[in-house]
């Protein structure tokens, strides 16, 4: 399989996953319609990670789950913290734009409902059991916290980034699904398919 | 004057004046060497512990065991003396504690990792902001050896 082939593929899992994440997003806000930016699927080289989520001083709300099972890796949600206040008043009806207990608590929720979403959607997809962890949540520089999770990934010099950004039609809402598969373990979900070796 | 952003795993020097940055430190390390006599400065971002089999093209600043030493090499190499050299360090949170409640944190095996390899070389922490649960920017004053610490919505510290 080429390597153009093999990142298509990845980004159409990313698309997956992404469209029922949202699908479950837009469930839990009254039927707002989410767009799916096109999604990016990267071998980076570590030198080059760190940099590409971009904006690394500003701030960003973080969700953070461990994926075990028959397919590991890492997930990340990184919402802009104007969006992440959005998505507060819009599930909790607070808009004191304060970012408390409850509205980290409503994050998190959210974070852990789309993450399960894109999940299972995969799983599906593949018959492998893809289990998602008890979510972490931060509100923090963004570079701090993509740094975090790329530290619990424990990554190596090649950095297998699956990335999906979404927006809301007329709402200031906007967040980036990261998934980063475990060595090796997104070949497997290529074999499954019939996709040959990669 | 010139700025230099260190990224993860990277290290960088400068000699009598020159600023060397390292933003959204999470679980990393920022480690600072300096001699104050030759005013050579130098700054790492440590990211893991302990180097792996795995990672063998790894740059030498990516783990505290390989970058502390490679370190102090480009320190000596810039004319500093190896037993003039003082450290500082920032970094080493937990931004999310309630995945590790049954281990320790990263930041934390990070924390003890740079400090018992600058322990190994025999070199001094004078300075520190480590640990707790928040992201943080650091930045090093080659020509004055000052360190400063900021974490969001916060002035920045002296170290």
């Amino acid at each position: 399989m080429s390597s153009e082939a093999k990142l298509d593929f990845l980004k159409e899992l990313a698309n997956i996953g992404t469209g029922h994440a949202t699908t479950a997003l837009s469930q839990m806000l009254g039927g707002r319609l989410f767009q799916l930016v096109v999604p990016d699927a990267q071998m980076l080289p570590f030198s080059e990670a760190a940099e590409y989520i971009g904006g690394l001083e500003q701030l960003v709300a973080g969700i953070f789950i461990v994926v075990s099972g028959d397919v590991g890796g890492h997930m990340a949600f990184l919402i802009p913290f104007d969006s992440a206040m959005v998505l507060v008043k819009l599930l909790t009806g607070d808009d004191s734009g304060e970012m408390n207990e409850l509205a980290l608590s409503a994050l998190q929720e959210l974070g852990n409902i789309m993450i399960t979403s894109y999940l299972n959607a995969l799983s599906k997809m593949t018959d492998f059991l893809m289990a998602p962890s008890v979510p972490g949540v931060a509100v923090d520089m963004a570079g701090a916290v993509w740094e975090s999770v790329l530290a619990g990934a424990e990554v190596t010099n090649e950095v297998t980034v699956i990335r999906t950004e979404f927006f809301a039609d007329g709402e200031s809402i906007e967040g980036n699904i990261i998934f980063l598969p475990d060595d090796d373990d997104f070949k497997k979900i290529a074999r499954v398919l019939g996709l040959g070796e990669m | 004057m010139t700025e230099v952003f260190v990224n993860m795993g990277e290290i960088s020097a400068f000699k009598t004046q020159g600023i060397l940055t390292t933003v959204g430190l999470g679980s990393c390390i920022g480690v600072t060497l300096y001699d104050a006599v030759e005013k050579v400065g130098v700054m790492g971002h440590i990211f893991l512990p302990r180097s792996r089999p795995k990672d063998k093209d790894a740059l030498p600043g990516k783990y505290a065991d390989t970058g502390i030493p490679a370190m102090i090499e480009e320190a000596v190499k810039l004319g500093a003396r190896k037993s003039r050299l003082k450290a500082k360090m920032a970094g080493g949170a937990n931004l999310f504690p309630n995945l590790t409640t049954n281990s320790t944190s990263i930041g934390q095996q990070n924390i003890e990792a740079v400090a018992e390899n600058l322990k190994k070389h025999g070199i001094a922490i004078i300075g520190k902001d480590v640990a707790g649960g928040h992201g943080r920017k650091m930045r090093f004053f080659v020509e004055t050896g000052v360190v400063t610490v900021t974490a969001i919505g916060k002035e920045a510290v002296e170290i």
